[in-house]
């Protein structure tokens, strides 16, 4: 049974992928990409219902699986090597070479093969992974279908460049599926490196002068990562012996050697989850067509950046590594907040506050305790649907409309009244209670209110995050009154991952107790919380997630009530300080000649702007990343 | 049983005391400018008056985003009354705060859409400070609900000087006084007009009213908590606190909120910082 289940978990998107790339006929290729989706949502259920597990695969045609994964690490590397050659980048080529020398010796000469123990391993923090990857994943494939028509349609190119771009959407699922599943660290490595080469081809897809330039940055950057990782591999070998990453946990308590490999570890991840000095290659990511961007910065990629910290964070549990780790998330996360209020480009808000939401996550794996670890695991969960869903809306957004600026987006509730208002669900969910996101970050400000330094960077970093979702969800609404609007076309591929998506960021923030009881609780060594009757307590807090829900959705009701009464009012056009013409958007001026009123959101360019600031946060966000690997060394 | 008087208490009678509070407070401001000023009972006139108004509406986001207002105005007083945790109830209170906004950002009228874009500064400006005041309570109490800050033996104040002057710093811009008075003011004589408050008109202008008052009693309940132990200090305490509010919200004028942003986290992080070095240490 679990063979299968890992077969279509981790092969089966790569076997989709080969379909996608050697059929090429569109409505086959929507066909597979449709089935592997509904495949890896059910089958990711059924594994978890399945619980924790080690297990070790059979041959596969008569090869021990290390061997295949020796191979496919070559081959990848070769591609990577080429494409390092083909887009003349020196450093990308030294990484790279650096790569597979090491690689290779390591396999070759220094790993015993004959040592057993299973390279796939469980837990419920796995099973959580699973979960979120293949079902928002492929919630985001389902979207690419008709997203990736329209833009090609766009694009009026002469031979479709689809198959080569869901080949590596469905890759990069797999590769996360297979990363979070290992045990085995050699395997992760592998596909660890998978998620590079899947987003430096995804970025690159429209082959504009951009789209090369920050596919080679990601490239090189999270080559960066991999070189990290395989030193901290080969170390950790030295001292330890193993490759078993449960007998690399449990060995960091050991003290002062295990530490460098686990700070190289966590410095691969930080680097994959773009945190500062590294965010450029997730923002330049940008570029890609949106499903590219919402798959990266939801559900996989910088997602196995924090998964990697999580997973080792019992070995550095209070030490110093642990400590430098909270300080660098939560500096990245006041940082990218205070970027993010300078941006009026919807795409950079987003990214912004990925940044930000990864460095939180990651200062709760430094604080370490079972409250943090709990808030990290939510967040990770709640956050993945909340930012695909904004991505996905604001995709839509900018197929209709043409433009990704949020002052564009003004009064977007008169053009597109249904995905406006899904975005300002999207919105509402990342930042107020009682959903999830908040939840989550009520328990990370708890948790790390011990820590003084890194609580008041949480504090000004929530409240800035406040500011720019607040005046996006506005301006969304901002438009003038009509009785009666009408409901924007959508394709039903457009539609429907955009209702599950904002279903899903509802319910599962009003589920979150069960949530917390049924996948969280089992990972952690105690309960942080009691849970009683929706309440979340401890001796520090109580969140009273039902009452608080049950008033607040009756308050939802009643002003729904009212506005619905409301329209049987009176209406007039806004007050201007002077006689309004008929069309209420502008009034008489001099010479009665009408003068058209506009106003805009405070972007604070001269406190907040992007080019001031970037510089000085570079620099302090490389001191405490330093301060993190030579602290361990 | 205690809880649903105290339930009761927080729905029914604190919205009485927020609208005498806002009486005495125009009394005695007429006091100070040596003018007679209108009855006590002024604000609740003035409520009722609003709701007999006809209804006259840009858009019917407002309506939606006034009674979601009033929701959480009351939702996080009835918490603080039942001695819930004090950052959820800060976080409740954004809830009514934030949608506040949204409501005059949803208006295509210049000075609301100033008015909402300011909002989202003093926001800005006090949320921080007023979190951190909360991590002082926790550390000096070991946690953040308010039950324990009952049982706690001696007032807070002592222990949290410096954290109280930002909490009162933090509540002068919530209360939206003189200078911090940019984003809507009591009187509609200004550049702004009235701020994002221009487009909330007759029955919805009440409720967002009655939710002021609501905000008015969560904060002086916080002030309360600094000297939790005796009645009479609570009193004294908190009479003293709003009779400063009204005394600098005469004799300040407003200033603009880049000074308010600068001059604000610049003196309340730092003290904060100060006073949380103490607590560690201590």
């Amino acid at each position: 049974m679990l063979d299968s289940f890992l077969f279509i978990l981790i092969l089966g998107p790569f076997i989709a992928a080969a379909l996608c790339y050697i059929v090429r006929i569109p409505h086959i290729r929507s066909l597979v990409v449709l089935t592997t989706g509904c495949l890896l949502a059910v089958t990711s259920v059924l594994l978890f219902l399945n619980g924790p597990f080690s297990h070790t695969p059979p041959p596969i045609l008569g090869v021990p699986t290390h061997w295949w994964v020796l191979w496919a690490d070559d081959v990848l590397l070769l591609t990577m090597l080429y494409y390092g050659f083909k887009r003349r980048h020196l450093f990308s080529k030294i990484l790279v070479i650096f790569q597979i020398v090491c690689l290779d010796y390591f396999e070759l000469f220094m790993v015993d093969h004959d040592k057993v123990f299973p390279p796939f391993v469980a837990d419920n923090l796995s099973l959580v992974m699973v979960l979120v990857i293949s079902i928002v994943g492929s919630l985001i494939c389902v979207f690419a279908i008709p997203y990736m028509n329209k833009h090609e349609a766009h694009q009026k190119l002469e031979k479709s460049r689809q198959p080569l771009f869901f080949t590596f959407l469905v890759v990069i699922i797999g590769a996360m599926n297979g990363l979070v599943l290992s045990n085995n660290i050699i395997f992760m490595y592998m596909f660890f490196e998978v998620t590079t080469l899947g987003s430096f081809m995804l970025i690159s897809h429209d082959q504009t002068e951009t789209a090369l330039r920050n596919s080679v940055r990601a490239l090189w950057m999270n080559c960066l990562a991999g070189a990290a990782f395989i030193v901290a591999m080969i170390w950790a070998y030295i001292t330890q012996n193993t490759v078993d990453a449960q007998k690399l946990i449990a060995a960091g308590h050991m003290g002062g050697i295990m530490l460098t490999p686990l700070a190289l570890l966590c410095f691969a991840g930080m680097v994959k989850a773009a945190q500062l000095p590294f965010q450029s290659w997730l923002l330049g990511a940008m570029v890609a067509p949106t499903p590219t961007s919402a798959l990266l910065h939801s559900s996989t990629m910088v997602k196995a950046g924090v998964y990697i910290a999580l997973r080792f964070a019992p070995g550095y549990a209070g030490t110093f590594l642990s400590q430098c780790l909270t300080a660098c998330g939560a500096f990245t996360f006041l940082a990218a907040s205070a970027m993010a209020v300078s941006q009026s480009n919807g795409k950079k808000v987003l990214a912004y506050s990925t940044i930000g939401n990864l460095g939180l996550i990651f200062a709760c794996a430094g604080i370490n305790t079972p409250e943090a670890i709990t808030a990290a695991i939510l967040l990770i969960i709640f956050h993945a649907f909340s930012k695909a869903l904004l991505f996905l809306c604001v995709g839509d957004i900018e197929q209709h409309i043409g433009s990704r600026d949020i002052e564009v987006m003004r009064g977007l509730y008169a053009r597109m009244p249904r995905t406006a208002l899904i975005a300002v669900l999207g919105i509402v969910t990342m930042m107020l209670p009682p959903f999830g996101v908040l939840l989550s970050k009520w328990m990370a400000i708890e948790a790390a209110s011990k820590h003084l330094f890194v609580i008041v960077l949480l504090a000004v970093g929530s409240a800035l995050m406040v500011v720019y979702w607040s005046r996006w969800a506005g301006v969304l609404l901002s438009a003038p009154y009509e009785p009666r609007v009408e409901p924007e076309q959508q394709d039903v591929l457009t539609r429907l991952p955009l209702l599950v998506l904002a279903g899903g960021a509802v319910v599962l923030g009003l589920c979150a107790p069960f949530l917390y009881s049924e996948l969280v609780v089992p990972f952690l060594p105690a309960p942080p919380f009691t849970i009683q009757a929706g309440i979340f307590e401890n001796p520090t807090g109580a969140f009273v997630l039902y009452p608080i829900i049950l008033v607040l959705a009756l308050g939802f009701v009643c002003a729904v009530y009212a506005a619905g009464r409301a329209r049987r009012a009176r209406f007039s056009g806004p007050y201007l300080s002077g006689a309004q013409t008929a069309d209420t958007e502008s009034f008489e001026g001099p010479m009665r000649k009408p003068v058209a009123v506009s106003s805009g959101i405070y972007c604070f360019e001269s406190i907040f702007g992007e080019e001031r600031l970037t510089v000085w946060f570079n620099i302090c966000g490389g001191i405490l990343l330093a301060l993190l690997i030579g602290g361990a060394v | 049983m205690r809880g649903v008087i105290l339930v009761i208490i927080g729905v029914v009678a604190a919205p009485l005391l927020g609208g005498l509070i806002a009486g005495v407070d125009r009394r005695l401001t007429a006091w100070f400018q040596s003018r007679y000023g209108p009855p006590v009972w002024q604000p609740f006139f003035d409520v009722a008056k609003l709701f007999a108004k006809e209804r006259l509406l840009v858009n019917t986001w407002q309506v939606f985003c006034a009674y979601i207002y009033i929701t959480a105005a009351m939702l996080s007083v009835v918490l603080f009354f039942l001695q819930s945790d004090l950052l959820l109830i800060l976080f409740v209170q954004a809830v009514g705060a934030i949608f506040l906004v949204i409501g005059a950002f949803s208006t295509t009228s210049p000075f609301s859409q100033v008015g909402a874009n300011r909002e989202l500064i003093q926001i800005l400006t006090y949320e921080p400070l007023i979190v951190l005041v909360f991590v002082g309570i926790y550390l000096a109490t070991g946690s953040f609900k308010i039950s324990e800050v009952y049982s706690h033996t001696s007032p807070l104040l002592k222990s949290l000087p410096l954290l109280y002057i930002v909490l009162c710093y933090a509540l002068t811009i919530k209360l939206r006084k003189s200078p911090f008075d940019f984003s809507t003011s009591h009187h509609a004589h200004q550049e702004l007009v009235k701020g994002f408050l221009t487009e909330y008109s007759g029955p919805y202008l009440a409720l967002v009213e009655i939710g002021h008052w609501y905000e008015v009693v969560l904060i002086l309940g916080l002030c309360s908590l600094f000297w939790a132990t005796s009645w009479t200090g609570i009193i004294v305490l908190v009479g003293l606190t709003y009779l400063c509010e009204i005394l600098i919200d005469n004799v300040m004028a407003r200033m603009t909120w880049r000074w308010m942003l600068g001059s604000v986290w610049t003196m309340g992080l730092s003290m904060s910082f100060v006073n949380l070095i103490w607590l560690h240490g201590g």
